[in-house]
């Protein structure tokens, strides 16, 4: 029998900012090479019902911030489905602007709204943007993630929750601070673009496997460099590039 | 004190636009702007004759260029006098310089219209030293993430300077700028009608934005361009107006015309995002008072500024250079639409290059992932390359995922101009279509003509 991955792809057309879409299109990709039949459910509308139950990943990709109280209040809506969601160490990730969701609280220049807080963390708007290269390594295995960052919030950790400790970039809270996005149990919080799971097809393969594992599902296949050789490759390529910026103007 | 340091900064002016003209007109836009700038900060405030009725900003992501170009071309065309910053400047130092070429010694000018190009950035800083009466505003979409982050920032930005004493001239088929019209007194629409080049996206992976209302869904009937076309909130009332007051109809793209209140208007640039700024020019000179057929005339002798699409001649193949604007997929996916209306076999180069506008320098190439490439892959292409240190193998993987063989792509990881053409050389195709930076372009084309002198020299 063929072993399934369900996959919650959260309001597709409204977190539409940079390319991510490419993350599902990784997600698939990856699966296939697993022979894992990947199925891929949208959930378009905020009037579109949500099925925890039967899904294992939830995805928000990056979107604009003036978007995310509307998520937010219609997540509200199921919380008692989206806390089992979650307390079944089901996987959500986030992208970007959309950590606003799980956080506690996003403060903008003129006003701020409370998330579903989750992750114990605040955002803050930015004076500027900043848009930079990032490359980091995941805290629970050394893993090494190459993206782009495009920055319009800062994020303020209140708890030990960091997903990964910086190499280059600008860091949760700033240019001088080396952590990366946030993980409270299954829920992966990162500020790398890319699409990041596009550039880091190892990533891709640890969170399907990971979210198998979690129901009852152990995938024995692994993929090896020559599988991603054209990723290794683009990483060398830019952290070669990264090598060569020395110190920028960043803030 | 205030008008002795305007004059001041107007006679400086004056001074640099005359010995910019003598050493390089080509350069220096706006460095007579810059100076009087920074000798008097509100310094386009203080001229004198300026009816700000007649006061035109073109603002937007797309098509600002164009359109201000166009606009201007058609006025002169009809006799008026107009004042403008043809030359790209758009920031306030270029508008400025604008006003110090066309002013007397003391500052007075007597032209008919004022129509300037605004970097939509800096769009509010222009409107507080001269509050025009009448803004043009395109389109606002993804664009220079580095600097813009979202499209809502620059949304943000306009819409807190648009009032009630302000007529909008707007794309109705464009949520985002649609939009704007309730914070307006006037709002004048235009747009372009169902047409042949008119398509649909049924995809699994197919993605719109969000409405600019209400923040859910927005569903487009059929698209004339990415992101612009007939549509309608799914939550929402909020939707493209079923009449406006500048519709274009009847194009025709084999005759290379279209209908617009019934008359037919001939044009040179079949392009369908050349369609909505031929409309509209076609809205502001019209409200103006200028004829349809003065309009006509004038678009027969609109030539559009060089740069955006170029070619070159190597050996035996004609390459013929596209220019995007970058992080901007729009301008891809245009750029990829049109390589897609050749059928004849050729080969596609891609040189998504790092972006080095300023510090610091990234490899974003995130935004071909906004781009469908289904039309470019079934359009004949028999080989791509893709070129560039850093992205290159970030460029393929995304012609990888868009369906392309990887064993059709030559992948390299270099800038170097003679290895570029070396691998050009191996295909016996001679139908070249490039996408890159202007710099790589320019660099190319010295690469070619140095070629040719080495040949000649021989």
């Amino acid at each position: 029998m063929i072993n399934e991955l369900n996959i919650l792809w959260m309001y597709p057309d409204i977190l539409n900012l940079h390319g991510d879409r490419g993350n599902i299109m990784a997600f698939e990709k990856i699966g296939n090479m697993l022979d894992i039949k990947v199925n891929i459910n949208k959930v378009e509308s905020y009037n579109n019902e949500i099925d925890f139950e039967n899904n294992d990943i939830m995805f928000f990709n990056v979107g604009e911030i003036k978007v995310m109280p509307t998520i937010i209040e219609t997540l509200k809506k199921y919380s008692n489905e989206l806390q089992k969601f979650i307390d079944d160490n089901k996987t959500i990730v986030l992208i970007g602007a959309s950590g606003c969701i799980m956080a506690k609280k996003t403060i903008r220049k003129d006003s701020e709204f409370e998330g579903l807080g989750f992750l114990d963390m605040d955002l803050v708007e930015r004076k500027s943007i900043y848009g930079d290269d990032i490359l980091f390594k995941l805290n629970e295995n050394n893993m090494e993630i190459v993206g782009c960052q495009i920055k319009m919030l800062d994020t303020i950790l209140h708890s030990d929750i960091s997903l990964a400790t910086l190499e280059y970039g600008s860091g949760n809270n700033g240019y001088n601070e080396k952590t990366e996005g946030a993980k409270y149990k299954n829920i992966i919080y990162t500020n790398a673009l890319g699409p990041v799971f596009i550039k880091n097809p190892w990533y891709t393969e640890l969170l399907i496997k990971n979210a198998l594992k979690n129901k009852g599902i152990n995938i024995e296949k692994i993929l090896t460099d020559n599988d991603f050789a054209l990723e290794i490759n683009s990483l060398n390529a830019i952290k070669n590039f990264i090598n060569q910026k020395g110190e920028k103007d960043v803030s | 004190m205030k008008k002795i340091r305007f004059l001041f900064a107007l006679f400086i002016g004056k001074i640099i636009c005359f010995l910019v003209n003598i050493i390089n007109k080509e350069k220096g836009t706006n460095i007579a702007g810059v100076f009087a700038c920074k000798l008097q900060k509100d310094f386009i405030s203080h001229f004198t004759g300026i009816d700000y009725n007649k006061v035109f900003f073109i603002t937007g992501t797309n098509g600002k260029s164009t359109t201000n170009n166009m606009i201007v071309h058609t006025l002169r065309n009809s006799g008026k006098k107009v004042t403008s910053n043809l030359e790209g400047a758009n920031l306030l130092t270029g508008v400025a310089t604008a006003l110090i070429k066309d002013s007397s010694l003391f500052g007075k000018l007597n032209s008919d219209f004022f129509v300037f190009e605004t970097d939509e950035r800096y769009f509010s800083i222009i409107y507080k030293y001269l509050p025009a009466k009448n803004i043009c505003i395109t389109n606002l979409q993804k664009d220079q993430v580095q600097r813009n982050g979202e499209p809502d920032y620059i949304y943000q930005k306009i819409k807190s300077v648009i009032n009630k004493d302000m007529t909008l001239y707007l794309n109705n088929e464009e949520p985002r700028v649609k939009s704007l019209s309730k914070y307006a007194g006037k709002s004048i629409f235009y747009g372009v009608s169902k047409n042949d080049k008119s398509f649909v996206k049924n995809d699994f992976y197919d993605v719109s934005l969000p409405c600019p209302i209400c923040n859910d869904k927005i569903i487009f009937d059929y698209y004339n361009v990415d992101n612009i076309g007939n549509f309608k909130c799914s939550n929402c009332e909020f939707k493209s107006n079923e009449t406006i007051d500048f519709l274009a109809t009847d194009i025709n793209y084999d005759k290379a015309t279209f209908k617009c209140l019934d008359y037919t208007y001939s044009i040179n640039n079949t392009e369908p995002f050349f369609i909505y700024n031929y409309v509209l020019c076609i809205a502001i000179c019209k409200t103006f008072g200028i004829s349809e057929n003065e309009i006509q005339e004038a678009f027969k002798n609109f030539k559009n500024i060089s740069g955006r699409l170029e070619t070159l001649h190597y050996k035996n193949k004609v390459i013929k250079y596209i220019r995007i604007k970058q992080e901007n997929p729009e301008t891809l996916q245009s750029a990829l639409d049109y390589i897609s209306c050749d059928k004849i076999p050729k080969i596609f180069v891609l040189g998504l290059e790092e972006l080095k506008d300023f510090a610091p320098y990234y490899t974003n190439t995130f935004y071909a992932f906004d781009c469908n490439l289904d039309k470019l892959i079934s359009s004949n292409v028999q080989r791509y390359i893709c070129f560039s240190e850093a992205v290159a193998y970030d460029s393929a993987n995304r012609l990888i995922y868009a369906g392309i063989d990887k064993n059709n792509i030559s992948i390299l990881p270099t800038d170097d101009d003679t290895a570029i053409m070396q691998e050009l050389d191996k295909y016996d195709i001679n139908n070249v279509y490039l996408i890159t930076w202007l710099k790589k372009y320019y660099e190319l084309d010295k690469y070619i003509k140095n070629h040719k002198e080495d040949k000649k020299n021989d």
